[in-house]
This record gives C-alpha cells, sequence and structure tokens, in this order.
C-alpha cells in the first residue's frame, strides 16, 4: 500500500539526529579545549562507564512512558549490588547465583513499586520515594555500611575485553537497548505502554487492565536496576552501600535529554542512550578540563535545560529542515 | 514504514557508540611517544568533596603551588559531588588515564574501592600518592602493589585531641564517639585515636556512630545520642564538618558548656567555635600543605624513581587562644 | 429595558443559534426553556462573555454592549451562577463568598473582616446558622449552591443569571431562594432564569421564552401559557408526525431472542459538585437485532446506567442476565474486560477523554480492542494484519483520511467516531452500547452512523444508543426507553412515540411533587 509520509513520521529520526548533532558539538567542542580529549582512550573509558546508566535510563524511559516515576532506582541498583556482594564475599555463594539473586532483588523492588501505585493508586512519585529509602537502608543493612572489595573475580563484567577495548557490561547494556527498543515499537507490550501514558481511562474502556501492564513497566524497571547494579559492581569490583546516590535524576535527565515526555505517551529507548551518552561525554570532558565543581554543575545543568528547549523545538526545525531538502 | 523509523534510530545509536568506542587506535601509540620528558610533568590532583572546606583549601594549597611551579608541572583538579561517590571517582580517574597524566595524586573516598582503578593506573605508568585517606593495607598486599601515603598522622591527632578532652574530664564521665564514613580507613584511623585516648584517661564510651563525614548527619545523630544520655560530657567527631553539627544539636538541647565537643580538620567555622568556646578543640593537619607534600613526592619519584615510603606530616592542635 | 438581543447568530460547526431575538426588563424574571442542545445555556454564555457571537446586536441599559469576556461582562454588572459549582471546598465559607477581596494591598488575607461580612451575607441566603469559618466542604450542595448565589449577590449586580439554581435545593431553600429573587426584582434587577422544573416556571418567571434547534420559537407571559402549552413548543409542532424511517430502513430481525436482561439496576454516586447522580431500579429487556434508545435529559442517568452495564463503574444493585449465561446467573460487570469478555461492547460518550489515543495513529486506535489477537506468541504486533483491519475498515465505514499512519487527532469528528466505531466492530461482540454515538459529528457522518447502527440491527446485534437527539432516537430505535432523575419513565414503542410525548416523560421525575406520568408501556 503506496501512503504518502505524514508529519509523525519525520519527527523522529529528525530529533534522534538533532541529539546526534549535540553530542557531536560537545565532543568538538571539549576536542578542541582538551589536546587529550580526541583520542580512542577518551572514548574508550567513556563508554565503559556507561553501562549501568544506560539500562536503568531504559527502565526509566518505560517509566515515564506510562507517565510513572522511579525514584528508586539509584537506591535499587545499589541494593543489589549489595547482595550480590554479600553473596559471594561473605556468603561464598558461586558468582552465577549471586547474580540471578541480584536480579530477583531488584525485581521485586520494581514490582513492589507497581503493585502499590497501581493498586491502590498511590502516584509512583510517592511510592517510589519510599523505595528510595527502604532499598538505601537495605544495602546498608546487608552490607553493614561496609565497602565490600570483590577483587578480579567480577572483573570479566565491567572490564574491557582485550582486543575488543569496551567491555562485557557495555556489549549487554546496548544489547538491552537494542532488545528494549524493539519491544516498544514492534510489540503488544510497547503500544500498552505508550496508550496507557497517553489516555490510561481509554486503555481500561477498550478491555484492558493497565494495573497488570504498569505493575510490569515497574518491575521491569527495576530488574533493570538491578542488572545497572550488576554492572556496577562489575565496573568498581567492589560493592559499595552508598553507590548511586542521585543517580535517578541522571536517569531522568538522559530520558528526558532523549525526548520522551514526563506526562507519558511518548518517548524512544534510542534517544535516551543518546541522552546518557551525551552526559557522559560531558562529565568525562569537563573532568578533563579540570573545571571547578561549581562550574561543572552549573554547565551540566545549562546542557540539561538547552537540550530539552532543543526537543521542544524540535518539530519547527523538523520543518525547516523539511523545506530546505523539498527546496 | 516503522520499520525505517526503528533501524534509523538504532543505527545512529550504534554507529555512535562504535565510533566512541573504536575511532582510531593509532592514535594513542602517537600520544604515548609524544610526552617527552622536557614537557613539564602532567599532574591530576583528585579529592573528595568539592563541597568540603577542607579539601577546598587543598585545592587552593595546590593551585598556588603550581603557579610558583609553572615550569614544573601542570595541574588538573577534579573532586567528586560528595563524599561517599565511589563510581564517580573511578571514572575521574580513568578520565585522568585517559587525559595522560603523568601523576595522579589520589585522595581516595574508598580505602578498598578505589584499589582497582589505582592498579589500572600504575599498569599504565603513572606515579601514583595517596594522600588524606590510606589505602587498605591488606588489599594492597592482595594486589601485589605498594602506593606511597602522604597523610597526617590521624590516630596520633585523634588522641591528641582526646586527650585535651580528657583534662576536663574526671575518670569514669561518658563520652560518645561521632565516626566518618565507615569503611575509610582515615575515619577507622580517627576512631582509634579516640579510644586510645578514652582508654588511657578512664573515660567511658558510650555510643559510637556514623555520621558520614557530613553535618546534618551528624546533627541528627548528636541529637539523639544527647536526648538518650543525660550524662553526657563530651562528644568526639571525626571531623570539623560532623562538629559543627554536633555543635548545633548541643545547642539546640540547652547543654552548651554541659557537653564539650571537639573535631578534626580546622576548618575556618571551626576554629571560629574554638576561639568562642563552643568547640573544645580540633586538630590541624595542614590540608592545605597535603596536597603539596604529596606532589612534590610524586615528581621526586617521577623523576629520581626512589623507593615509595610513607610519609607521615605534622598536626596540630589547636585550642582557644 | 435592560437587555435587548437582535438577531444573534452563533455556530460551533454547526449552527446553534439561529436569528435569535431576546429581551429583558428591568426587575423582570425570564425563564429559558427548552430541551437539551436548544441552546440556552450557549445564550447565556454569549450574554456572560465566556463566547462571542459571530453576528447580532446588543443593547445593555441603552448602550451597545459587545461582551468580550467573563470579567468585562461582571464588571458591567452581568454575573452568572453556573451549574457545576466554582468554589474551593478546602477553603473557609468566608474565604469563598469573598475569594477575589479578602486580602489587603499587600496580601494579607484579612479573617476578622471577611467573616463579619460573611455573617450578613450568609443571612441573605437564610444561612445564618452557619459559621463563617468553617470549611466549605462541610456542608451541604444545597447549602454551597447557596453560598456561590450569596456570593455573586454580593457584588453589584444588574443582571444575575441561573443556571438550574434549584437542582440541589430542598423545597424551604427554594422558598428562600425565591425570596430573594423576588428582593432583586424590587431593586430592578433582571434575572434569566433556566430551569428544567416546569412547575417553578409559574411560581417564580414573569415571561417564558422556548428555544428549539437554537431558535426562539415563543416568549409568553407565565400566566398567558399552560405546562402542556409549553411541551408542545419545546417539542414542535411537526414533531408529531415524524417521517421517522427517511431512508433507515425496517428491522428485518423480528427474532423473539433476547440477549440481556437488566434488573433493578441501581448505581447512586455524588457527581463532582456534589449532587446527586446515577440510576435507580432499573429493569429492561434488550432482544437480537433490536435498537432501544435512551432517552431523557442531560444528567438523569443515561451515561451511568450504560457504563453500569459495560463495568466501566460497577453497579450498587441489581444485576444483569445475558442469554449466553441461558440468563441463570446473575452479574454485576466488574471491569470493561469482563464486559467484553461476554461480547458486550461500549461507545463512549466523551471519545477525547476517555476513547481516543489522540496522538496516535488511525490504525492504532482501530486495532487497539484486539491487539492482543494481533500479537504473536513473542509479543509481536502483527503490523500487516493491523494495516488490513484499517483499511477494511476504512471502506466498510467510510473512513476519511489519507494515511493510516496520520494521527487520530488530525481526523474530523465524525472520522474520528468511526474510527472508534470501527474499534469495535473488530471485536466479536452481541451486544453494542452506544452513547451519543454521533455527538459533534457532521451531518452527512451523522446519517452514515445511523445507517450503520440499523445495518448491525439488521445482522442480529442488540444495540442500545443513548442520544440527546430526540430526532435521532426517533430515527433509529425500535423501542426507546425515558430516564428522568435516574429513574425509568418508561418504554415506549418508537412509532407510537411522539416527541412531545418524550419530552413529557423526560421531566415527569424533575416537578418538586414528583407526579409520576402515566406511561405506556411498551411490550417488556
Amino acid at each position: 500500500m503506496l501512503e504518502p509520509k505524514s508529519k509523525s513520521h519525520i519527527r523522529l529520526p529528525w530529533n534522534s539526529l538533532g541529539l546526534v548533532a549535540v553530542l557531536i558539538v560537545l565532543i568538538l567542542f571539549f576536542g578542541l579545549m582538551s589536546e587529550y580529549f580526541f583520542s580512542a582512550v577518551t572514548f574508550r573509558t567513556l563508554v565503559n562507564q556507561i553501562p549501568a546508566l544506560t539500562v536503568i535510563a531504559v527502565g526509566m524511559t518505560f517509566v515515564l512512558l506510562i507517565a510513572g516515576i522511579d525514584l528508586s532506582v539509584g537506591s535499587v541498583m545499589a541494593l543489589c549490588a549489595a547482595v550480590m556482594g554479600v553473596l559471594i564475599i561473605d556468603q561464598q555463594t558461586s558468582i552465577a547465583i549471586a547474580l540471578i539473586s541480584a536480579l530477583l532483588v531488584g525485581l521485586a523492588c520494581g514490582a513492589a513499586n507497581g503493585f502499590v501505585s497501581a493498586k491502590w493508586r498511590i502516584p509512583s512519585f510517592v511510592v517510589t520515594l519510599g523505595m528510595l529509602e527502604i532499598a538505601r537502608g537495605g544495602a546498608y543493612l546487608v552490607t553493614n555500611s561496609e565497602t565490600k572489595y570483590l577483587g578480579e573475580s567480577v572483573g570479566f563484567i565491567g572490564s574491557p575485553i582485550a582486543g575488543l577495548g569496551i567491555s562485557a557490561a557495555l556489549i549487554a547494556a546496548i544489547l538491552v537497548v537494542v532488545i528494549a527498543q524493539w519491544v516498544l515499537s514492534k510489540t503488544l507490550f510497547g503500544r500498552y505502554m505508550i496508550a496507557i501514558g497517553t489516555n490510561e481511562e481509554a486503555v481500561r474502556l477498550s478491555g484492558v487492565n493497565p494495573l497488570f501492564w504498569k505493575v510490569l513497566v515497574f518491575a521491569l524497571a527495576g530488574l533493570l536496576a538491578g542488572l545497572g547494579g550488576i554492572f556496577q559492581l562489575g565496573y568498581l569490583q567492589s560493592a559499595d552501600p552508598n553507590a548511586g546516590i542521585g543517580l535517578e535524576l541522571a536517569a531522568i535527565a538522559a530520558v528526558v535529554i532523549g525526548g520522551t515526555s514526563l506526562s507519558g505517551g511518548r518517548g524512544s529507548v534510542v534517544n535516551s542512550f543518546l541522552g546518557v551518552l551525551i552526559i557522559a561525554v560531558m562529565q568525562a570532558g569537563l573532568a578533563q578540563l579540570g573545571v571547578s565543581e561549581p562550574s561543572k554543575r552549573i554547565i551540566t545543568g545549562l546542557v540539561i535545560i538547552v537540550a530539552v528547549l532543543f526537543d521542544q523545538f524540535r518539530e519547527p526545525l523538523g520543518r525547516l529542515f523539511q523545506k530546505k531538502r523539498a527546496a | 514504514m516503522p520499520r525505517i523509523r526503528f533501524d534509523r534510530n538504532l543505527i545512529l545509536g550504534l554507529l555512535l557508540t562504535a565510533v566512541l568506542s573504536a575511532c582510531s587506535s593509532e592514535k594513542d601509540m602517537e600520544n604515548e611517544s609524544s610526552t617527552s620528558k622536557s614537557q613539564p610533568a602532567r599532574v591530576a590532583l583528585v579529592m573528595k568533596s568539592l563541597a568540603n572546606e577542607y579539601f577546598i583549601n587543598m585545592m587552593e594549597g595546590a593551585k598556588a603551588h603550581q603557579l610558583e611551579n609553572a615550569e614544573k608541572y601542570e595541574l588538573i583538579v577534579n573532586g567528586t559531588k560528595n563524599e561517599s561517590d565511589l563510581a564517580q571517582q573511578v571514572s575521574l580517574v580513568e578520565q585522568m588515564m585517559a587525559a595522560q597524566v603523568d601523576i595522579l595524586v589520589l585522595a581516595p573516598v574508598s580505602s578498598k574501592g578505589m584499589l582497582p582503578v589505582v592498579k589500572r593506573a600504575i599498569d599504565q605508568g603513572i606515579v601514583v600518592v595517596n594522600i588524606d585517606n590510606r589505602f587498605d593495607q591488606d588489599v594492597l598486599q592482595q594486589m601485589g602493589m605498594s602506593v606511597p601515603f602522604v597523610g597526617p598522622a590521624d590516630r596520633e591527632g585523634a588522641k591528641l585531641v582526646g586527650l585535651e578532652v580528657a583534662k576536663y574530664l574526671n575518670a569514669g564521665d561518658e563520652v560518645a564517639i561521632i565516626g566518618g564514613l565507615p569503611g575509610a580507613y582515615n575515619a577507622q584511623q580517627r576512631q582509634a585515636g579516640f579510644e586510645d585516648a578514652m582508654t588511657e584517661s578512664s573515660l567511658n564510651i558510650i555510643s559510637i556512630q556514623s555520621a558520614d563525614w557530613e553535618s546534618a548527619k551528624s546533627a541528627t545523630v548528636a541529637a539523639a545520642i544527647l536526648s538518650e544520655n543525660p550524662n553526657l560530657k563530651a562528644l568526639l567527631c571525626s571531623n570539623d564538618s560532623m562538629a559543627l553539627g554536633a555543635v548545633a544539636a548541643v545547642r539546640q538541647a540547652g547543654r552548651t558548656g554541659d557537653v564539650l565537643v571537639v573535631g578534626f580538620d580546622n576548618l575556618s567555622a571551626a576554629n571560629n567555635l574554638v576561639q568562642s568556646g563552643e568547640l573544645l578543640a580540633t586538630i590541624d593537619q595542614h590540608g592545605d600543605e597535603l596536597a603539596v607534600y604529596g606532589i612534590e613526592y610524586a615528581l621526586q619519584i617521577l623523576h629520581s624513581g626512589v623507593i615509595p615510603e610513607n610519609i607521615i606530616t605534622p598536626v596540630d592542635l589547636i585550642v582557644a587562644k | 429595558m435592560l437587555l435587548q438581543i437582535k438577531n444573534l447568530n452563533k455556530s460551533f460547526a454547526v449552527p446553534v443559534l439561529k436569528n435569535l431575538n431576546f429581551e429583558l426588563q428591568k426587575g423582570e424574571v425570564h425563564a429559558l426553556l427548552g430541551s437539551n442542545g436548544a441552546g440556552k445555556s450557549t445564550l447565556c454564555n454569549i450574554i456572560s462573555g465566556i463566547y462571542t457571537a459571530d453576528s447580532g446586536s446588543f443593547e445593555y441599559c441603552g448602550q451597545p454592549y459587545t461582551p468580550s469576556s467573563l470579567q468585562a461582562a461582571e464588571t458591567l454588572g452581568i454575573c452568572m451562577v453556573m451549574q457545576e459549582l466554582n468554589l474551593f471546598p478546602t477553603l473557609s465559607v468566608a474565604e469563598n463568598l469573598y475569594f477575589r477581596s479578602m486580602s489587603d494591598r499587600f496580601g494579607i488575607v484579612q479573617h476578622q473582616a471577611i467573616q463579619q461580612r460573611a455573617i450578613k451575607a450568609l443571612q441573605t441566603v437564610g444561612l445564618n446558622y452557619i459559621d463563617p469559618a468553617q470549611p466549605l466542604s462541610q456542608l451541604g450542595v444545597g447549602q454551597q449552591q447557596l453560598i456561590e448565589i450569596a456570593s455573586v449577590l454580593q457584588r453589584n449586580i444588574k443582571l444575575l443569571i441561573l443556571d438550574e439554581p434549584t437542582s440541589a435545593l430542598t423545597g424551604p431553600q427554594i422558598d428562600l431562594l425565591f425570596e430573594q429573587i423576588i428582593q432583586l426584582k424590587k431593586q430592578g434587577i433582571g434575572v434569566i432564569y433556566i430551569s428544567h422544573r416546569m412547575d417553578e416556571m409559574s411560581r417564580i418567571a414573569d415571561r417564558v421564552s422556548i428555544l428549539r434547534d437554537g431558535e426562539l420559537v415563543a416568549t409568553e407571559a407565565t400566566t398567558d401559557i399552560s405546562t402542556d402549552r409549553m411541551v408542545q413548543l419545546m417539542a414542535g409542532d411537526e414533531s408529531t408526525s415524524i417521517d421517522k424511517k427517511e431512508s433507515i430502513s425496517q428491522p428485518c430481525v423480528q427474532s423473539d431472542s433476547t440477549l440481556l436482561k437488566v434488573e433493578n439496576f441501581s448505581r447512586r454516586t455524588k457527581n463532582q459538585s456534589g449532587g446527586d447522580s446515577g440510576f435507580e431500579d432499573i429493569s429492561f429487556n434488550l432482544r437480537a437485532g433490536e435498537v432501544l434508545g435512551i432517552g431523557g435529559l442531560i444528567g438523569s442517568g443515561r451515561t451511568e446506567l450504560l457504563r453500569a452495564i459495560f463495568g466501566a463503574d460497577q453497579a450498587h444493585a441489581g444485576y444483569i442476565r445475558l442469554a449466553s449465561d441461558e440468563f441463570k446467573v446473575q452479574r454485576i460487570m466488574k471491569s470493561p474486560t469482563e464486559a467484553i469478555s461476554h461480547g458486550i461492547g461500549m461507545l463512549v460518550e466523551d471519545r477525547k477523554s476517555q476513547g481516543l489515543l489522540l496522538s496516535h495513529s488511525v490504525s492504532k486506535n482501530i486495532s487497539f480492542a484486539i491487539l492482543d489477537r494481533l500479537t504473536s506468541k513473542l509479543g509481536l504486533v502483527d503490523q500487516s494484519t493491523e494495516q488490513d483491519l484499517a483499511m477494511s475498515m476504512k471502506k466498510k465505514l467510510g473512513i476519511q483520511y489519507n494515511s493510516s499512519q496520520q494521527p487520530i487527532s488530525s481526523l474530523s469528528g465524525g472520522n474520528q467516531q468511526k474510527a472508534l466505531l470501527a474499534r469495535w466492530l473488530a471485536i466479536e461482540f452481541s451486544i453494542l452500547l452506544l452513547d451519543e454515538p454521533s455527538r459533534g459529528v457532521d451531518a452527512r457522518a451523522k446519517s452514515q452512523i445511523q445507517t450503520l447502527i440499523r445495518e448491525l440491527a439488521a445482522m442480529g446485534k442488540a444495540i442500545i444508543v443513548v442520544s440527546s437527539e430526540t430526532q435521532e432516537l426517533l430515527k433509529v430505535s425500535d423501542r426507546i426507553a425515558v430516564m428522568s432523575n435516574g429513574r425509568l419513565a418508561g418504554i415506549f414503542n418508537a412509532d407510537e412515540l411522539s416527541e412531545e410525548k418524550l419530552l413529557e416523560a423526560s421531566f415527569c421525575f424533575y416537578s418538586s411533587e414528583g407526579n409520576q406520568l402515566e406511561t405506556t408501556n411498551a411490550r417488556t
């Protein structure tokens, strides 16, 4: 069937292009400012730092899509890593069992978030704020407030694979991005997520029970926070009960930079990933320049706002782009 | 149609990752050879929270020193957002490695957690000097590394300030300790120093709690200790930020004068309180010079290749004039 | 002469007010009467500045008047008390009364002063026993309605519009309100009074204007007109002889197979403004191949009834029985999912807020309710089947759009409605509930939808249609159930029912005496 292209269609690739443009501008900027920035090592280091934030941003994208929010991801990540660390160090369990346990803990936290907020119609902001404290307390409890040092036993997760330069965690994280984007654009689950974020009442009146799907989304966000915890553990080779403080805000920032609407119904996993890259490039560049802490904060804040402003005006820009191409 | 959109997005993302991770493998070779000995050394100073005055002083001291010695070295200073962000400090060290520094002077957030990345830095040929908070010696040995430590005599300093408290108390009086981030070496050392002094003076430690180096947490913890222990005579805090919180809690409880408070670091605010009498004493570990000691020592190692040895910097007791 | 309107026209896609002439004297109470959609509210909204007229001339207090906004109208002394209360439940009574003048110039609320003033204001509406400091939410709906009126009376008004002020009031409260209105009349204030209660017309109004389809059909002194005549005028003279079967074929399935029995169904809740809404003790049968229309005024419980059958809200009492259970099981649907699994579908009243996924494409909207069936075991949506479905529905229903990927928000109301209908046609259903199926759609789409309803019935489906348009009900229905104030006023055979009779039934449970209409119940 041959159909003329509609407006909504051109919008998304252009939006990704916009984010890529922002990213390139940032890289060029830092490349000009620091002679050491523009090197393979810098970028290899940078991408090996992002697996945890990437998978957590994927979960956050889904949660924001259904017009929810999950503030507990940072704490849940720390809890999952703590559980895994304690199991390996103190309980001497195999790494496989520790890995599965960490994922299950994340899943359980997420499912609890989803069930409480969807079943009793409590705003997810409040429920996950509670979980933020609960999971952090849990992390202190299981580790006895100490950083558990694991050493090389978990190094295979986060250390660069020889000859490839990137870590197993990064490959897994990119796989998660690919699968999540596929789920979002191709599957029933993806369709229901967008629909719930657009008009939950219409979904209910169409005979689809939003409760199940909402719980599933939060459970998935928890599971991905658990996976993020595993990546973090592999990266740091230790389980830090203080890990991921404020990570939820970094994840939300990445997702919002990626153009996902805070009011639900619109979003893209790949764009969230680009958002993560933008934040990572910015942090790496500012660190290499040795910019002072106050300036770092101010610049990071400004870039978030500018990126979102850019997103606000992407439709007019997109149209302009179209016209030029047509001319 | 949706197929195209999906793929295009995905390709963009993947392409970018590919570009970022593997852009030009020849380039690092070039860079390595281009670092010639005639150029000034590149020094990275990575610290803890730059929201803490103690580290600000340290940074200012280092910057002033660098200006005087601009022909000897370049300086890049970074710090974490808060006192406990291990992941951020690891990534900062990694960025410094990527930035091809020659020297890394590190005040680690965690005595154990920072070791894997430090090992990689050493393997890359970077001279690493540990300042402020000492690495865990057991793990260090496990990993077969030795990293020179330049830092204050935490335990001795804590004992010094503890003995100052004891002067004003009688044997058997109740005291409490508010400790730093659990797991941090200097937190453990200072706590041990307090305990040494208390044992020596036969004072009774009734409570040891952590406030993660932070002022607000300390105020909460101190308030709780005060309300539960009406006979408490002193609060020993492992740093000045926490001492400020404890002083506020004592003031709130109306027990100024009855409960003595001591700190560690000699922050300017703490110094003012010492002069006004609300804080009994603190320890000046010369934080502003600490980083400078570390940098000078590292430059020495870089040029001469001497066998690293630990340097313990002096500490001074600060009391009202 | 206080207000004079000449040749007023207003249209929202379709004309709503046509060449309307209206006048209001000083000190006169002028009632407006008409069925749903006759144009009463539009007229009042224009006078009070909420809408602007397309054309027409206004004269107010002898001056030309062009109401530009609510605020502009208020400064000229024109105030409207709306049906939906504009109050703040968590603020105190006094703060509500003086919401716009409660603080001094520094922004400090003057509690003492406004409470003093409030005591006087409360006396004017007979609420002297109320403490002005108590939160408004502690008051009953009737009392809240009086507070709203009291708040308006505090202002310097010359023209007051009251939209169904008595709907939530008790007998003594109504007496008090009428005393107040008489006071206003003495001060020379003109009052426009909207109500569904016929008996109030002769009690309080001097004149009554009757609107029908946006036209003012008569203005009479209340002393000169009987209630019967008013109903007749509202219905229209020609209504007795509607050629109801115009283009629509008669039902060809005249089977006697009942599909649904509704028995003593009830649901009573407080609505947003606190008044009663819902329905009580509704019983009827629905047969295959039949269209059952439900008429009555807006707010008479029609929508609530449909939603309860569908499980969108749960009924509180009574139950339904289904042919699929051989009528042996008493059911109350707990969710739309459950209703759909029993072959019941529903087209909702407000398509924007409850039906459409506005930013989604047309095809995604059509396929939504059967999406799980278009999905493989892996969870993959079969997009080509989805496209085919959209195409076949496009042909079947004549939905007009350029691309099935076009967001549905870019379609006209009629096409949106057809797409929503298509969502239900894609499902295997035996009973379809349609709430205002042709609201907000153009004339051509409307007749297409009506034809479709008849066709579905001819295929043996059982259909319930709620409509505020009498013509539409008479046109598509085999039988018509009329609801009035939450109760069933009667079920009539469509060919035996006149528009006049329908209106009479719609009003029968509203009159304060509550005299029940004698109804000719059709074969139930």
